[in-house]
């Protein structure tokens, strides 16, 4: 078959279809792909966010429950507006255990102010008569009222409530703080969800010898060199490589941001973090929220598979459906053509060609066959060929 | 004169020991050629350009130097 033939050039062109077509199917995949998992991830952090705002609200009104219980007993009102340690702590301790299997991992009374020194730790009963000075500690004193917010201290980052405590007349004795654990949260959210979440801490906020010190505590690996502006608090994966942000946490939006897809093995993953914020507004850390596409994208994956099958054999049963009705009513009437004139040219002035069809082809066949019966009328006239025929 | 005739029934000839259909190749020779061989008798006059295209054209399609 020439190069310049039609069929050279119609095999060109459906050739060229199933290049155009094969290729369109992969981008149209890779691109409907891409919004797909940009949507999910997208999806993955705004859910995160409002399971996480779902949770520090379940909690603080948890904490408020028990605040404002804690407020109608009679004897701790006493011990406590009698400055009696002990018998504060006697009176709350079976009651701290309790709470610290729901979750309170913080309790604390405070004496009021101008002091508003730390009473009481029920989690940590030793340690007591610092100053805190922390934005809630100082936002109690002035609205007199519950104040509740995430707040990161030597204990931890927890969202706290502190209230106000009064004495049965009603005369202020102190304030009483619960606080949970925010890293809790994250294994909570991952029961519900199945998304990996990691909660990320500033080391704007963080003193790094109290880390130092609390992993050494909690027998964790001390990572603060992991990352240079923020520390991993906790996570839900054991590995770290799918926990990658290279930025500021105060950079990130108020309604998060979906960060880059990646591959580890034949799992793909999205991403994406958004802001924790303390109570006074600061964004002391973040959380990272990781989920398993593997899924969807072999789904994808799969139908794209499909897809290219389908087009493929669509357009070669296309080209062989083509080439065979070129072949029938084009090419081998036009190759009679070709022998008719050629033998005709050679002498052979008594094989008329035969009209095949209405179409196209068949018009050029009439033609020809006129122009044949002229030709040979012609040549009757020549004396060279007049003993011939 | 005859060279061009000669060429002709040597052609014919070439064409006949081959078992070539005769109208079909003198058909080809003439339409390469521009010369209908039928046409071609003992008394047309040689044309050397006319021979050289005729003897061209039997190279090409019946392989043979006449």
């Amino acid at each position: 078959m020439r190069w310049n033939s039609i069929r050279s050039k119609v095999l060109a062109a459906l050739a060229g279809c199933l290049i155009v077509g094969v290729s369109g199917t992969l981008a149209l995949m890779h691109y409907s792909f891409e919004r797909n998992s940009q949507a999910l991830a997208a999806e993955s952090v705004n859910g995160a966010q409002k399971l996480f705002a779902i949770l520090e609200a379940r909690e603080t009104s948890k904490m408020t429950a028990v605040s404002e219980t804690l407020q109608t007993n009679a004897q701790v009102r006493d011990a406590f507006a009698a400055k009696d340690r002990a018998r504060v702590m006697d009176l709350t301790a079976p009651l701290y255990a309790d709470l610290k299997r729901e979750g309170i991992t913080n309790w604390m009374f405070h004496t009021p102010e101008p002091d508003m020194a730390v009473f009481l730790r029920l989690h940590n009963p030793p340690k007591f008569g610092d100053h805190l000075n922390r934005f809630i500690d100082k936002e109690v004193v002035r609205t007199q009222a519950l104040v509740a917010g995430n707040e990161l201290a030597k204990a931890g980052f927890a969202v706290r409530i502190l209230t106000p405590f009064y004495d049965s007349h009603g005369s202020l004795t102190g304030y009483v703080e619960f606080g949970e654990e925010l890293g809790r949260f994250i294994h909570t959210m991952k029961d519900q969800t199945g998304n990996d979440y990691a909660l990320l801490l500033s080391k704007k906020f963080v003193d790094r010898q109290f880390w130092a010190d609390s992993s050494a505590v909690w027998h964790r690996r001390d990572n603060w060199n992991d990352n240079s502006s923020y520390v991993v608090a906790d996570k839900t994966t054991e590995s770290d490589n799918i926990l990658r942000f290279d930025g500021a946490l105060d950079t990130v939006p108020q309604q998060g941001k979906v960060l880059e897809r990646f591959q580890r093995g034949n799992a793909v993953f999205v991403r994406g973090i958004f802001p924790i914020h303390n109570a006074a507004g600061n964004t002391v850390g973040a959380m990272f929220v990781v989920r398993d596409i593997s899924s969807f994208y072999m789904a994808m994956k799969h139908t794209q598979d499909v897809l290219i099958g389908v087009t493929v054999a669509a357009l070669l049963l296309g080209t062989l459906l083509v080439m065979v009705l070129l072949t029938r009513l084009v090419f081998r009437r036009l190759d009679h053509i070709i022998v008719v004139a050629t033998r005709v040219v050679g002498g052979d002035y008594h094989s008329p060609l035969q009209v095949t069809s209405d179409d196209e082809v068949g018009k050029f066949e009439e033609l020809f066959e006129q122009f044949r019966r002229v030709f040979v009328d012609v040549l009757a006239s020549v004396p060279e060929l007049q003993e011939k025929r | 004169m005859g060279q061009l005739y000669d060429l002709k029934v040597r052609i014919e000839e070439k064409i006949k020991a081959d078992g070539l259909d005769s109208m079909e190749m003198k058909g080809k020779l003439g339409l390469r050629s521009g010369k209908l061989l039928s046409l071609i008798s003992p008394t047309t006059p040689d044309n050397p350009e006319t021979i050289a295209k005729l003897k061209l054209a039997a190279k090409e399609l019946l392989k043979v130097n006449l």
